[in-house]
């Protein structure tokens, strides 16, 4: 039996003008409900750039990941009973002049399918921006060990990419007791990002 | 309006947009695109819970409900420009509606003016429109708010480039696949003839999905011209597989 489909309407550029209170206030998911999330803290920071190693400034990046114990704070999650009540998953930061992003949140736990299929801890990322036509999303992943990451999205994309994918700890730029990790984002040139297809 | 929290317990397929129906990733003319979209071809890869989670429920984390923008406060004088209120609905692949789905927009003055530190155009700012809302769709995935409609305004990077009347949207459905981000153009502007987004979008039919659709006028108190237009958001639901 057929039905009738929709189809989805076409996506546009965010544009230079995304407004200020629209991001304002979203870049902190360490607290959520007047509760501190559970797990290690760390900021996680980077360069959106362009073409030609130029920076990107006013474009918006959007986070979504899991808590510390790896589970995702949404009613498609088997284990959301659990998840950790001071997290909310989600957050949202525009690019400076030098290009820059940075947010502060938990590291993420590993979480798993179902069908037991496991996800590397990681972090969906997603860019929008001028000349974006339609959004551009990629991963962040962490290990110390990155060469010996089995993640169903990570074996999808082409090995001698794998480690643009990786956050990496800049030691030099902890902040306190905080560790920092650094994502660079490469929208096109050498060392491009690799983005999932949407 | 109540908030209805997003109902996402149904899974949802979602199969790559078609680029048939979306906008050029290149658009000829338009220099940024060329430099800031990848040379790779995207990866495909399985979708987990990861993807098919995402932050259903913003409303709980983000304050909604600007509703009028056309009026700051209550009681105080209507800003500037052409009242406008636009309607429609936020729905599915299935045609099915979404409710508590979060929509975000902004947009510029009648005088075509944004409140950014990077608009440089010399256009009166109205102090009293703010130009964004955020709002949460109704049990029937129904949105609705007031506002003027915005102005045209001219490109800096460009040497002829005008932007026709637009209002920006940014909308969460109940996961990160189900994320959207548009401009809607009105109907008959003469600019939208020579705008490089509008025309990026290759297929007359679905340049009309994202178009404003004027409706029937009415002379009455409130006095305002009234739009309309659905958002389909990617995604259906999922069917048992049939061997
Ligand atoms: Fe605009």
């Amino acid at each position: 039996m057929s039905q009738r489909t929709w189809v989805p309407s076409p996506y546009g550029t965010i544009g230079p003008f995304f407004l200020k209170p629209l991001v304002d206030g979203c870049d902190d998911l360490t607290q959520w409900n007047g509760k501190k999330a559970r797990g290690q803290q760390i900021v996680l920071t980077g360069r959106v750039v362009e073409e030609g190693n130029a920076p990107v400034l006013n474009s918006i990046v959007e986070l979504w990941q899991a808590d510390a114990g790896g589970v995702f704070p949404h009613p498609l999650d088997p284990r959301a009973a659990e998840a950790d009540p001071g997290f909310f998953g989600w957050g949202r930061a525009r690019t400076d002049r030098e290009g820059r992003f940075q947010f502060r949140t938990i590291l993420p736990g590993g979480s798993r399918e179902e069908n037991g299929v496991a996800r590397c801890p990681h972090i969906n990322v997603m860019v929008l921006a001028i000349g974006v036509t339609r959004r551009l999303v990629t991963t962040a992943f962490f290990s110390d060990t990155p060469e010996s990451v089995d993640d169903p999205a990570l074996n999808c994309v082409p090995a001698n990419a794998r480690s643009r994918l990786f956050a990496v700890r800049d030691a030099a730029l902890d902040s306190g007791a905080t560790p920092v990790y650094r994502f660079d984002i490469v929208l096109r040139g050498d060392h491009e990002t690799p983005f999932f297809l949407d | 309006m109540a908030s209805h929290p997003a109902k996402s317990t149904a899974p949802l397929e979602y199969a790559p947009y078609d680029d048939a129906t979306q906008s050029l990733r290149q658009i000829p003319r338009y220099p940024r695109s060329f430099t800031r979209n990848p040379s790779q071809p995207l990866i495909r890869r399985p979708l987990t819970l990861s993807e098919r989670t995402g932050p259903a429920d913003l409303a709980r984390r983000l304050p909604v409900d600007r509703m009028d923008l056309s009026r700051p406060d209550a009681g105080t004088a209507r800003v500037a420009g052409q009242l406008i209120h636009v309607a429609g609905r936020v729905l599915d692949e299935d045609g099915a509606p979404l409710a508590g789905a979060m929509i975000e927009l902004w947009q510029a003055n009648a005088s075509g003016k944004y409140i950014h530190e990077m608009d440089r155009h010399e256009a009166p700012v109205d102090p009293n429109f703010t130009g964004w809302g955020r709002l949460v769709t109704g049990a029937e995935g129904e949105y609705e708010f007031i506002t003027i409609k915005p102005g045209a305004y001219p490109v800096g990077e460009s040497d002829w480039w005008w932007r026709p009347p637009h209002i920006h949207f940014s909308i969460f459905g109940v996961s990160w696949m189900q994320r959207y981000v548009t401009q809607m153009f009105f109907p008959g502007e003469a600019l939208n003839e020579t705008d490089l987004l509008y025309n990026g979008v290759p297929d007359p039919e679905a340049r009309q999905r994202i178009t404003f659709q004027l409706q029937p006028t009415k002379v009455g108190i409130p006095n305002l011209l009234r739009y309309r237009q659905d958002f389909v958001m990617r995604g259906k639901r999922a069917t048992p597989a049939v061997d």
